[in-house]
């Protein structure tokens, strides 16, 4: 256990290493002169003097990279081009604006999707089967930045149900949790048909199986069946699917925070590739793929956690 | 109904709704449970036998329909009772074994969850399911169960999960326990012990149990009454030594005499019931199993034949009842009633001193268990484990040489080694006086055709997709049999193996298990090869089928002098087609020599007990629980620094613990590993 974790930390590290020298390599791939690219047209020769030197621009390559990997595992990814301010400390400005989205986008989706995943399974033909499966295909077939603009368009726009743009006033949760609504909406929507096809095709493979009618046969009760033995077992498969599908959500949530105008971090990336603004760009896109490594590392430990011949091979 | 009969069948007919149409799986099924015994169901795959079980728990499967009958239990008609009340006798007052407990047991719970989920009705602390749980793993012979409780199912052996599965159905004390095939997944010494243990717990519980079985041997050995079933009916019903020793339906005895453990003088050829289970969405008027019977008559198949009772069971068949009784029927136990070929009777094969075939001389594989670094800081010096360990033997042209063990002993291993699909890490394979072992693919690629495998699931290991005829050529594809007329060839194949043309352009789910490994023979002579390793060539077919195969084999044997390496677990088959077998246990050779020999007198305590713990189908043949041997084979991971055999041997004594037995000659080709073996000179050497 102790080493099958050590070995999934260092590969993490090794991802996160691998994203480093892409961003580093895309900035000196593109022709022109680093600093500049870094800086802004706008810069003043001083900044960029100062900047040359601070990043070592006069050295070889290599060498670049290693001082840019030295002070990136320092947690200095560089300032922000306009207001000189650390990429950081940016991040961490918007960075729970993302994570509310992400979480409540996929938090609903989970609660929705794989109670109607169970009950499809457990009267397969049925109307609700049927249903949820109409359904579930509309929701997987529509792209979540169309159901983004729908929803703002007929809750905020025409109903005015809902606030349309922004994340609420700071510290007022009633406020700022009826601007996660629509986009969390948006954004979780398509992983309910998800979820709920994908929670239905496990369970009617686990139904079937010899130990779920050893349950049966020894008299346990049909609820406790159903939960406690045959999703118990469903539940794996989609988990690891939940960790992976992290990847696709958070480019839902890029387009959701540009839409809904939410000041969160993919917005930010947004603006800041517009505007060429490079350390916010790198250190955005940094810190998703290191949340998108979290996510994938805590669902494979779940899975060992709750599935105990995985625990005992590694 | 009187107070004695526990639970009674009356009637109970059921069809299966397919897309070819209704199958009538159960008809008019009739017989009484009697408290307090022990009632075994036999018959053949696909006779219905699982079915009835599931149809007394009310579980059968969505497309099931019963149209007729009752299922007493006490007062109640299980069949229609409502679900709330079946839940209440489920579990609590009829409790269920299964088949193969590694899928019956779910595998992410312990066994202390699965087990106090089961005591849910009772009003009992959790501390108390606990307890009552550890006892009742402890009844069964789990060692360590306190801490055993909290195991899941796949840190168990195949023996101590099934013990476990009898365990979790007999936590209630049930009145009723169902046994649907509880040994078939497991080895000889474990079954014995296995029937031991459910006679025990009959005796302690008095639970009265019904156990399916194709294995005549369980039967005999385990059961007070039995049922015969042949395709959705009960044939005859009887106290098992009526049944065993005077049984008087056609079918009852063909089954009976196909049993290769009880057919004395050994035989080449094993006699067969002729045709396959009749197609049952058919309508099926008269006999059932006419078109299959010696001795059936016209009105056979037309008229159904009279239920005639004797004692409390009965037959039924028109030869003892009736315009077409006949009094010589049946005739006494000793003649045979089904088709034999008696012209195979063994001719003793005499070992010439030709050059071997196969020779194997001190053979080595290992594994490596887990990565340096893991050993490392769990700090095991040696990660490696032998899963053959100094194995040498050897095998004529046209011999047939059986390689005899329990599960994990390493014949798999050293069957795919043979055959280079494995690497050995020492010794050496000779194959027609050249050395094999460690040979490059490439250069090994033209021997590949001399030497074949027959797979152990012969419907698992063809693809689906492709047609028989694709099948049985495609080893002549592999090998660029460039010009040559594939069908022709398939033709040619398909007769040798006596599998009619018409199959050719059947897919493998059309085919039944015996069908299956006909091809599976087929593809292995594709290439007319020299020796074929058999991995388990009959395991899973019904004895019938099992005695078409081998007779097959033997024939093939005959006509192109082919040399077999059989692997298996099944000693009464070995009995008959083996010239030669040599036992293994945990990797290493323990004894071989000639079959008769060492049948009639095993030299190494673990061939005895192999050989003693096959169940006779004869239940005046019941062993005592004394002769079962305990224990079970140990990990490879804590091989014994002494005798691999020591911690179940019953002579072992200090010696045997502390070095390993070399291989000591008792004759020429007779060799044992044991320090104290129980005969030490074979009667050859004497009289030669
Ligand atoms: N769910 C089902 N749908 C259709 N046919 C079925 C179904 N279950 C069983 N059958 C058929 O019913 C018959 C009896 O099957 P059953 O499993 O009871 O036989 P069995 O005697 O237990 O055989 P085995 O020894 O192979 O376990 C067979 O012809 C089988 O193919
Ligand atoms: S009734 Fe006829 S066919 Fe059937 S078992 Fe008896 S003799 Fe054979
Ligand atoms: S060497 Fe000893 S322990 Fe091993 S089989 Fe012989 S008597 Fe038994
Ligand atoms: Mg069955």
């Amino acid at each position: 256990m102790f080493t099958y974790l050590l070995k999934r930390l260092g590969l993490a590290a090794l991802v996160v290493m691998a994203v480093l020298l892409l961003l580093f390599s895309m900035l000196h791939m593109i022709p022109g002169n680093p600093a500049i690219l870094a800086l802004g047209t706008r810069a003043s020769p001083e900044a960029i003097a100062e900047y040359s030197a601070r990043m070592h621009l006069d050295k070889p390559v290599l060498t670049q990279f290693v001082y840019f990997l030295g002070n990136a595992v320092q947690g200095d990814l560089g300032q922000d081009v306009f207001s000189n301010r650390a990429v950081t400390s940016v991040i961490g400005e918007r960075i729970g604006f993302s994570l509310a989205l992400i979480c409540t986008g996929m938090g609903w989706a989970v609660l929705l999707g794989v109670p109607l995943g169970c009950l499809a399974a457990v009267r397969p033909g049925s109307w609700l089967d049927r249903v949820t499966g109409v359904f579930s295909v509309g929701m997987i077939a529509v792209p979540s930045f169309l159901v983004s603009i729908w929803a703002l368009l007929l809750f905020s726009l025409e109903l005015r149900w809902l606030p349309a743009i922004g994340a609420g006033e700071p510290g007022d949760l009633a406020d700022q949790l009826s601007h996660l609504v629509l986009p969390a909406f948006a954004i979780g929507l398509g992983w309910v048909g998800y979820l709920a096809r994908m929670v239905r095709a496990s369970m009617l493979e686990v139904m079937g199986e010899p130990y779920i009618r050893s349950a049966r046969a020894f008299g346990l009760k049909p609820r406790r069946v159903v939960l406690g033995y045959a999703l118990r077992v469903a539940i794996l498969p989609t988990i690891t699917l939940i960790g992976m599908g992290f990847g696709g959500l958070i480019s839902s949530a890029v387009f959701a925070e540009i839409i809904f105008a939410r000041p969160g971090v993919g917005k930010m990336i947004f603006d800041a590739v517009s505007d060429r603004n490079f350390p916010i760009v790198q250190g955005g896109v940094l810190v998703a793929t290191g949340f998108y490594i979290l996510v994938v590392l805590i669902s494979d430990l779940l899975i060992a956690w709750l599935d105990p011949r995985v625990r005992s091979s590694l | 109904m009187t107070n004695d009969i526990l639970l009674n069948i009356e009637g109970l007919t059921l069809d299966f709704r397919t897309n070819r149409g209704r199958v009538k799986a159960l008809r008019d099924i009739s017989f009484p449970v009697r408290r307090g015994r022990i009632l075994g169901i036999v018959g053949e795959s696909g006779s219905g036998k699982s079915t009835i079980l599931w149809s007394i728990l009310g579980l059968l499967a969505g497309n099931a329909e019963v149209t007729a009958g009752r299922v007493e239990y006490g007062a109640r008609d299980l069949l229609t009772l409502n679900a709330e009340g079946l839940r209440a006798i489920r579990g609590e007052e009829i409790s269920v074994v299964f088949q193969d407990p590694m899928t019956s047991q779910i595998p992410v719970l312990p066994y202390a969850r699965q087990m106090s989920d089961i005591l849910y009705r009772r009003s009992m602390s959790e501390a108390d399911k606990r307890k009552a749980a550890v006892d009742m793993l402890r009844r069964v012979g789990i060692p360590d169960p306190d801490s055993r409780v909290d195991a899941y199912p796949h840190q168990f052996s195949g023996g101590m999960r099934q013990r476990a599965g009898i365990a979790m159905s007999m936590l209630t004390g049930p009145n009723l326990l169902l046994a649907d095939e509880p040994t078939t997944a497991l080895d000889v010494t474990m079954e014995a012990q296995m029937i031991g243990l459910m006679r025990g717990l009959r005796d302690d519980f008095d639970t009265t149990i019904v156990v399916v079985s194709h294995n005549l041997g369980l039967i005999a050995e385990m059961c007070d009454d039995v049922v015969v079933m042949y395709a959705g009916e009960v044939v005859e019903t009887g106290e098992v030594h009526d049944i065993f020793h005077n049984a008087r339906h056609p079918y009852t005895r063909a089954l009976l005499e196909c049993d290769p453990a009880r057919i004395a003088e050994v035989s080449r050829k094993l006699p067969v019931i002729p045709g396959d289970i009749p197609d049952l969405t058919r309508p099926l008027p008269g006999c059932i199993f006419a078109d299959r019977c010696q001795k059936a008559m016209p009105d056979c198949a037309r008229v159904a034949p009279p239920q005639v009772a004797r004692g409390g069971g009965m037959a039924r068949c028109h030869l003892l009842e009736g315009p077409l009784a006949d009094a010589s029927w049946p005739p006494p136990a000793d003649v045979v009633t089904v088709g034999r070929d008696l012209g195979g009777l063994a001719p003793a094969k005499v070992r010439n001193d030709a050059p071997p075939l196969l020779d194997v001389h001190d053979l080595n594989v290992r594994f490596r268990t887990m990565g340096p670094l893991k050993a490392r800081m769990n700090g095991v010096s040696d990660p490696f484990v032998d899963a053959v360990l100094d194995v040498s033997l050897d095998l004529q042209p046209g011999e047939t040489l059986a390689l005899v063990g329990e599960s994990g002993s390493g014949k798999t291993t050293l069957g795919r080694t043979i055959l280079n699909l494995q690497s050995a890490s020492g010794g050496s394979v000779r194959f027609d006086g050249q050395e094999i072992a460690g040979m490059a693919e490439a250069r090994f690629k033209p021997l590949r055709r001399d030497m074949a495998m027959m797979f152990q699931d012969p419907v698992g290991s063809l693809s689906p997709r492709k047609s028989v005829r694709a099948l049985i050529t495609e080893p002549l594809v592999i090998h660029g049999a460039q010009g040559r007329d594939l069908d022709a060839e398939a033709e040619r194949l398909a007769d040798m193996v006596r599998l009619p043309r018409s199959f050719l352009s059947r897919y493998p789910h059309e085919l039944s298990g015996g069908q299956a490994r006909r091809v599976g023979v087929a593809r292995a002579l594709a290439l007319n090869p020299r020796l074929i390793v058999a991995d388990e060539p009959t395991a899973g077919l019904d004895v019938s089928v099992q005695g078409e195969i081998l007779n097959l084999m033997a024939d093939l044997q005959a006509e192109h002098g082919l040399s077999y390496l059989i692997i298996t677990h099944n000693l009464p088959v070995v009995r008959h087609i083996a010239d030669r077998i040599a036992i293994m246990y945990l990797g290493r050779i323990v004894e071989d020599g000639p079959a008769a020999e060492v049948f009639a007198r095993p030299a190494h305590p673990y061939t005895r007990a192999l050989v003693e713990g096959v169940p006779q189908p004869d239940p005046d043949r019941r062993r005592p629980p004394s002769a079962t041997i305990e224990g079970e084979v140990p990990s490879l991971l804590r091989r014994p620094k002494g005798c691999d055999f020591a911690s179940r041997c019953p002579l072992a004594q200090e010696a045997c613990r502390r070095a390993k037995p070399e291989h000591i000659h008792i004759a020429p080709d007779h060799r044992h590993a044991c320090l104290f073996p129980l005969s030490t000179t074979s009667d050859l050497t004497e009289t030669a």
